[in-house]
């Protein structure tokens, strides 16, 4: 453990032994929240919220919506080893095997296999229902596989599956941590065939998607510089009726003037998902998609979206401030 | 001309009058509460008001200055996994009816509706957190959920900021426990996780629950305050400091793994939450989970990075003691 628990009994101890604390600070003045609140909000208002630049440095939003997470728990009392698992997606569609892992270490070192027993894990269901049951194996390296087969998971358009796993020390300890996983059987797929164009000073790429069953769909993807700098990001969503289909996602012209991207630009990531309900069927992440033709930075848009409801939001906010500033001031005056 | 000579000055005063009744106008604060392990705070005002409450202690009462600013007091199934409708649906819509005047279930109603130019601030407490992710994340015809089963729209529209107190934006490793079934030392506090119920589930650590998964930024922007008063037995199942329900990581929103370790001089800042944008530090206090929703626990308050609290006029260093005794509801009266 990198910290030390603050017990309530150990601070009511301190303070009774020293007394209140002397402090001299104050929190932002009157109304400060309310305008930094209201700043911000005018500068997201100069894009739509289905588009927007990042930042220079910031990562591909979809990229890490997909990225995968470890949960790590200690023993009893924080004590070491530390057992994190994972799997190797944040979603499966369905007819792929799942591949989950484990690792146990000590302050980020393996720990030996001889220093463990067994590794087993449990599948349950959002019902609580254990589906059934795994061995994982010691790969060599620190890190203990499982593989579930295909077969035995699914029926909904989505589920969610909790992974139980136990890992039995040689000293007889236990560790546990609860990981999961989504299983997906997603209501259309991308075809591979995209198109790009300018419509009133914003890049479209079109994606195709064939569709099996009617459904809502939502579509991400992140613009990246020739250099494979991810400089931009456009979301969209569209019901659909079976068949082959077109979603168009819009990335604001204002961005390419923002940061001085000249085409043509890769689309680098790209995300497709059937929201009909929850949880949502997540298809498998496609990269490097489709490169653009060449656009000339006139073609596109250079003026700021003005986000209404943000606009509105941030002059009620900047009226908060004045009146709890003037608030403030009133004991002065008296 | 008579007619001209008095109606001027007098129209000129109306419409002084109404600048400054407008700009006088303090924000309606909203309470979201947070997990429940039965419906009672969705089937009984009193239970949904009472969650605020310890004693003669009065979360609501504090926050709004002793009821001079106006204020409603939401219900919602806090069994329900957070996106549900009687979860995120119920939320919005009593949200909604909050800013168009209506009354909570106890009678208590904003001041001015949105129409009037009144503003909202939303306090949520745990789960009320995630749930309040879900809401304002999926506010947009673009995305993932939009109007999932509710005005998430209007509610964006309509609410100037968030504020929670031990969000569960993360999860929380106490959901992690209980699901395990079977360490009998994660003794958390009862009212709030009993068993691996369907909320409970969606709560957990692992990525397929995350609310992140399921929404974008938000769009209002959330500001972040938490406990770390731990609790014996529970705090020794979650990871760095922690309120004894809910760890660091997930009450401030960090990227990255929901179980890493954070403290007051390392929780992640500004530039590294959950989204690119739309979560804010303010600050930590030394309570627990049930302090920070009850105003019970007047204790000390610390910096952390990019919070809000300024020494000598400069951000003050993370972890500094900041003010030895107030609680989260007074320090959000301070706020406004």
């Amino acid at each position: 453990m990198t910290t030390r628990k603050t017990l309530g009994i150990v601070m009511m101890t301190m303070v009774a032994a020293t007394g209140p604390l002397a402090v001299r600070s104050t929190a932002q003045e009157a109304g400060q929240l309310a305008r930094t609140t209201a700043k911000e909000y005018l500068e997201q208002a100069r894009y739509p919220k289905s588009s927007r630049a990042l930042k220079q440095g910031e990562g591909d939003p979809v990229r890490a919506k997909r990225e995968v997470n470890r949960v790590s728990r200690r023993g009893p009392d924080s004590t070491e080893p530390t057992l994190s698992v994972w799997a190797a997606k944040v979603s499966f569609e369905k007819g792929q095997p799942v591949d989950l892992f484990a690792t146990l270490e000590t302050r980020g070192k393996a720990l030996a296999a001889t220093g463990v027993a067994a590794v087993t894990g449990e599948i349950v269901d959002d019902s609580g229902a254990i589906l059934t049951q795994l061995a994982y194996r010691d790969d060599g390296h620190g890190v203990w596989s499982a593989r579930l087969p295909p077969d035995g998971l699914g029926g909904a358009l989505a589920a969610s599956y909790m992974v139980r796993v136990r890992a039995r020390l040689a000293n007889g300890d236990l560790r546990e941590a609860a990981g999961g996983f989504l299983y997906s059987d997603p209501a259309a797929h991308l075809t591979g065939h995209y198109r790009d164009f300018v419509r009133d000073g914003d890049l479209v790429i079109a994606a195709e998607v064939e569709v099996a069953e009617a459904g809502r769909f939502h579509l991400a993807g992140t613009l990246y510089t020739q250099g494979g700098e991810p400089f931009g990001t456009a979301q969209a969503a569209s019901q659909l009726e079976p068949g082959r289909r077109w979603i168009e996602l819009p990335f604001y012209g204002l961005m390419f003037h923002d940061r001085a991207a000249a085409g043509p630009y890769k689309l680098g990531t790209l995300a497709l998902a059937t929201t009909n309900r929850m949880p949502n069927a997540l298809n498998d992440l496609v990269t490097d998609a489709y490169v653009t033709k060449a656009y000339r930075l006139q073609q596109m848009r250079a003026v700021p979206f003005e986000r209404p409801a943000l606009v509105e939001a941030a002059k009620r906010l900047e009226l908060d401030a004045d009146r709890a500033q003037r608030e403030a001031r009133k004991p002065e005056q008296q | 001309m008579q007619f001209r000579r008095f109606t001027v000055p007098i129209l000129a005063a109306l419409a002084l009058l109404a600048v400054a009744g407008q700009a006088a106008a303090q924000p309606c604060l909203i309470f979201v509460h947070g997990k429940q392990t039965d419906t009672n705070t969705f089937t009984s005002y009193t239970a949904a008001r009472n969650y605020w409450v310890n004693g003669t202690h009065d979360f609501v009462k504090t926050a709004t200055k002793n009821f001079a600013t106006p204020y409603y007091v939401v219900g919602y199934n806090g069994t329900r996994p957070y996106w549900e409708s009687q979860a995120a649906g119920e939320v919005a819509n009593e949200i909604v009816n909050a800013t168009n005047g209506g009354a909570d279930a106890g009678g208590h109603r904003c001041t001015k509706t949105f129409a009037q130019g009144g503003t909202f601030w939303v306090i949520a407490h745990s789960m009320g957190g995630t749930v309040m992710d879900y809401i304002l994340g999926n506010n947009d015809a673009s995305d993932l959920n939009f109007n999932f089963n509710g005005p998430y729209d209007v509610v964006a529209a309509r609410i100037s900021l968030a504020i929670t107190t031990g969000g569960a934006h993360r999860g929380s490793q106490g959901a992690d426990a209980v699901c395990l079934q079977s360490n009998p030392l994660c003794s958390f506090i009862a009212i709030f996780i009993q068993s691996c119920d369907d909320a409970t589930f969606w709560l957990r650590s692992s990525d397929d629950v995350q609310v992140r998964t399921f929404a974008n930024p938000p769009a209002r922007t959330i500001y972040l305050t938490a406990g770390y008063e731990a609790i014996f037995g529970a705090s020794a199942c979650l990871n760095g400091e922690d309120d004894g329900v809910v760890q660091y990581a997930s009450s401030f929103a960090c990227n990255g793994s929901a179980t890493a370790s954070y403290d007051n001089t390392n929780v992640c800042n500004n530039a590294n939450k959950q989204e690119a944008s739309g979560f804010r530090n303010l600050d930590a206090a030394h309570e627990n989970h049930s302090d920070e929703r009850d105003d019970s626990d007047s204790d000390t308050r610390r910096a952390i990075p990019d919070g809000n609290w300024t020494c000598g006029g400069v951000p003050c260093a993370p972890n500094t003691v900041v003010q030895s005794s107030m609680t989260t509801a007074r320090f959000i009266s301070t706020l406004y």
